[in-house]
């Protein structure tokens, strides 16, 4: 494949991703690993699989983002999730808005201006309540598979009320909720009625303005997204790939660096 | 980014523990002062050294885990600690100015339960304006002044009191001068703030001096960073100032109660107390002072204009009280002045994050 003109590479605690873009902006290429310890030896590999994949030996200019942004070596320059995220959600979706983006360790409320410029934003980066982990550690707790999570949870009929986010005592809940022998699909439903009241008070710090967007791994999840509709009374929008968001704006951000703008979606 | 590397090479700054000895072999008294506002003058006339205690940082502090409650800010935590571990041994006495609860209460546990082989000297300061306020504060130096006399053995003249308050006018003068001129100053935001807080502990003449030789430091055109303004209570971990020169920016004008809520103008009475008071509570608005959130908010707005600069970080310690009451209307008032802030909770004791300096940075960003 030639063509690609740009590289954005996520390093994030869940997965690594990469994203290549051609002309205009495009995304023409992805690949996506979960994150591995040794991230330094990842980053190699999976530079060398986009090369690979690319034709392009060089995989430049690449702009590295996500927790681990720092580790990459090979990168001409790092920006903040924050940043990337927006770019990446404007050029995807042609608008600006309010972007909630749940990843595995923290999660972010950004403001977009009508030309995807950041203008205010928020983070949740102190512990995992609101955070992917929160959903993945009480499903393992629950038995359900992660992939299932959200359908399990839109199918209960009930909802038990869950008063802590923190993932601790979450945890600590939900034994004693199964004790007294709630079922599990009314539990689920709880807990992302909690995760999703959480991401509400931290819209509510930089203020909602419409259209909302949800954009991380959990964004595949469909009771996050219909939560999150029934507490905002807004619809939601979920860009193509939303977990290559923060990937695909480092590509923007590296394209603009050539002196090439991204077109419109 | 590195930081600007057009630096000057800095004055050197004698260490704590040094200049307590010089001045005991003088015979002089040291005393270890609390945050935030103090009559340096008054000190200086009785021949004591005032050597200010913001923590300090890194101290362990689980000496005062079973005296202070879970949620008392690590300034005052560490301040006991450090007190109870022997560091401020160094000191004649203490002085405990009432800034807040916190550290109200810390004046009472340290009279009633620690009882310090120093003195303990409390000292109120006004909530309210002028001229009830400057009134009572000039009593409360007067009551002050009494307490020191008892301690020192010594009662300076009044022409010895009204000379020592014209002398700190003047290196009060000067630094608000360095203040002014820091955009143009070869130094690093970390430098900066490392020679303008040796006032918390220099004796007046050495801090006179370096105050002279910044001030005399070649001006320089830095090239561009991003001009912020920073508020807050104390700029610690000094860490995070060196994350804001690597990141490409300069703290350019401060609302630090530290730094830029001291630059005290001078008194105008003939009464030394009344001038003193006069002169502490012209400071710019503060929340420990219980200034009104609207006159702060004008405050930040008017540094940020006069500077050029793009946005606020606030830098607050993890609970303290008056700063976190005023955050959210501040935020909102600088919002819908159209002037972007960000907020950045610290712990004395610990390392700047990686996520505080994650949102420094996606903040930087944004107002670049
Ligand atoms: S940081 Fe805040 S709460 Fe702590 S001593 Fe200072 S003013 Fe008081």
């Amino acid at each position: 494949m030639t063509g690609i003109r740009a590289w954005g590479i996520d390093v994030g605690s869940s997965t690594t991703k990469i994203v290549g873009v051609e002309a205009g902006g495009t995304m023409c290429l992805h690949l996506l690993e979960d994150s591995e310890p040794r991230a330094e030896e990842q980053i190699v590999r999976m530079l060398q699989r986009a090369a690979a994949a690319s034709g392009d030996q060089r995989v430049r200019p690449l702009v590295a983002t996500g927790y681990g942004r720092k580790l990459v070596q090979q990168a001409d320059r790092v920006v903040t999730e924050i940043t990337c995220h927006a770019r990446g959600a404007y050029r995807a979706l042609g608008h600006g808005g309010t972007l909630v983006d749940v990843g595995g360790q923290d999660s972010k409320v950004i403001k977009l201006g009508p030309q995807g410029e950041v203008l205010d934003f928020a983070m949740n980066d102190k512990c995992a309540a609101g955070t992917g982990r929160f959903l993945e550690n009480t499903c393992r707790r629950l038995g359900v598979d992660l992939e299932r999570l959200g359908e399990v949870a839109l199918a209960a009929r009930d909802e038990a009320t869950l008063s802590s986010t923190c993932t601790v005592f979450a945890e600590s809940e939900i034994v004693s909720l199964l004790a007294h022998g709630v079922g599990v699909e009314p539990i689920l439903k709880g807990l992302h009625r909690a995760l999703v009241q959480r991401l509400v008070a931290m819209i509510h710090t930089v203020g909602l303005t419409p259209p909302l967007m949800l954009s991380g791994g959990v964004a595949r999840n469909p009771a996050v997204a219909r939560l999150l509709e029934a507490e905002t009374g807004e619809t939601v929008v979920v860009p193509p790939h939303p977990q290559l968001l923060g990937a695909f704006g480092a590509a923007l951000v590296a394209l603009e660096s050539v002196g090439e703008r991204p077109g419109k979606p | 980014m590195q930081p600007d590397v057009n630096v000057a090479p800095l004055p050197s700054i004698p260490r704590r523990r040094d200049l307590a000895r010089a001045h005991h072999e003088r015979g002089g008294l040291v005393a270890a002062v609390l945050p935030i506002h103090y009559p340096r003058a008054l000190l200086r006339a009785f021949g004591i050294l005032p050597m200010e205690v913001w923590g300090p940082p890194n101290v362990d502090a689980a000496r005062a885990a079973s005296r202070l409650q879970p949620y008392v800010c690590s300034i005052v935590r560490n301040a006991l600690s450090f007190l109870e571990s022997g560091g401020l041994q160094i000191a004649d006495l203490l002085i405990v100015p009432h800034a807040c609860d916190s550290l109200q209460g810390l004046g009472s546990v340290l009279l009633d339960f620690v009882h310090p082989a120093q003195p303990v000297l409390p000292l109120y300061l006004p909530r309210n304006p002028a001229p009830e306020g400057t009134a009572f504060l000039a009593d409360e130096f007067r009551a002050l002044h009494q307490r020191l006399a008892e301690v020192t053995q010594r009662t300076p003249s009044e022409s010895e009191l009204m000379q020592a308050i014209l002398d700190e006018e003047v290196a009060d003068d000067l630094l608000r001068r360095v203040h002014e001129q820091r955009p143009t100053l070869p130094l690093t935001t970390f430098d900066f703030y490392h020679l303008v807080r040796a006032r918390e502990f220099l004796p007046l003449d050495s801090f006179v001096s370096l105050a002279r030789a910044i001030l005399a430091m070649p001006a320089v055109k830095s090239p561009p960073k991003i001009p912020i303004v920073l508020s807050g209570i104390v700029p610690e971990p000094m860490d995070m100032l060196r994350a804001v020169d690597e990141l490409g920016a300069s703290v350019i004008a401060d609302d630090l109660a530290c730094c830029g809520r001291r630059l005290y103008p001078a008194g105008r009475s003939r009464d030394p107390f009344m001038r003193l008071a006069e002169s502490l509570l012209g400071g710019s608005p503060d929340s420990t002072r219980g200034s009104p959130i609207q006159d702060r908010l004008d405050h930040l707005l008017g540094l940020a204009h006069s500077t050029g600069s793009r946005g606020v970080v606030f830098h607050d310690v993890k609970f303290c009280e008056p700063e976190l009451f005023d955050l959210p209307v501040l935020r909102r008032g600088l919002r819908d002045a159209g002037l972007p802030s960000i907020t950045v909770e610290v712990d004395l004791n610990d390392a700047v994050s990686h996520q505080a300096r994650t949102r420094l940075e996606a903040f930087l960003e944004m107002i670049a």
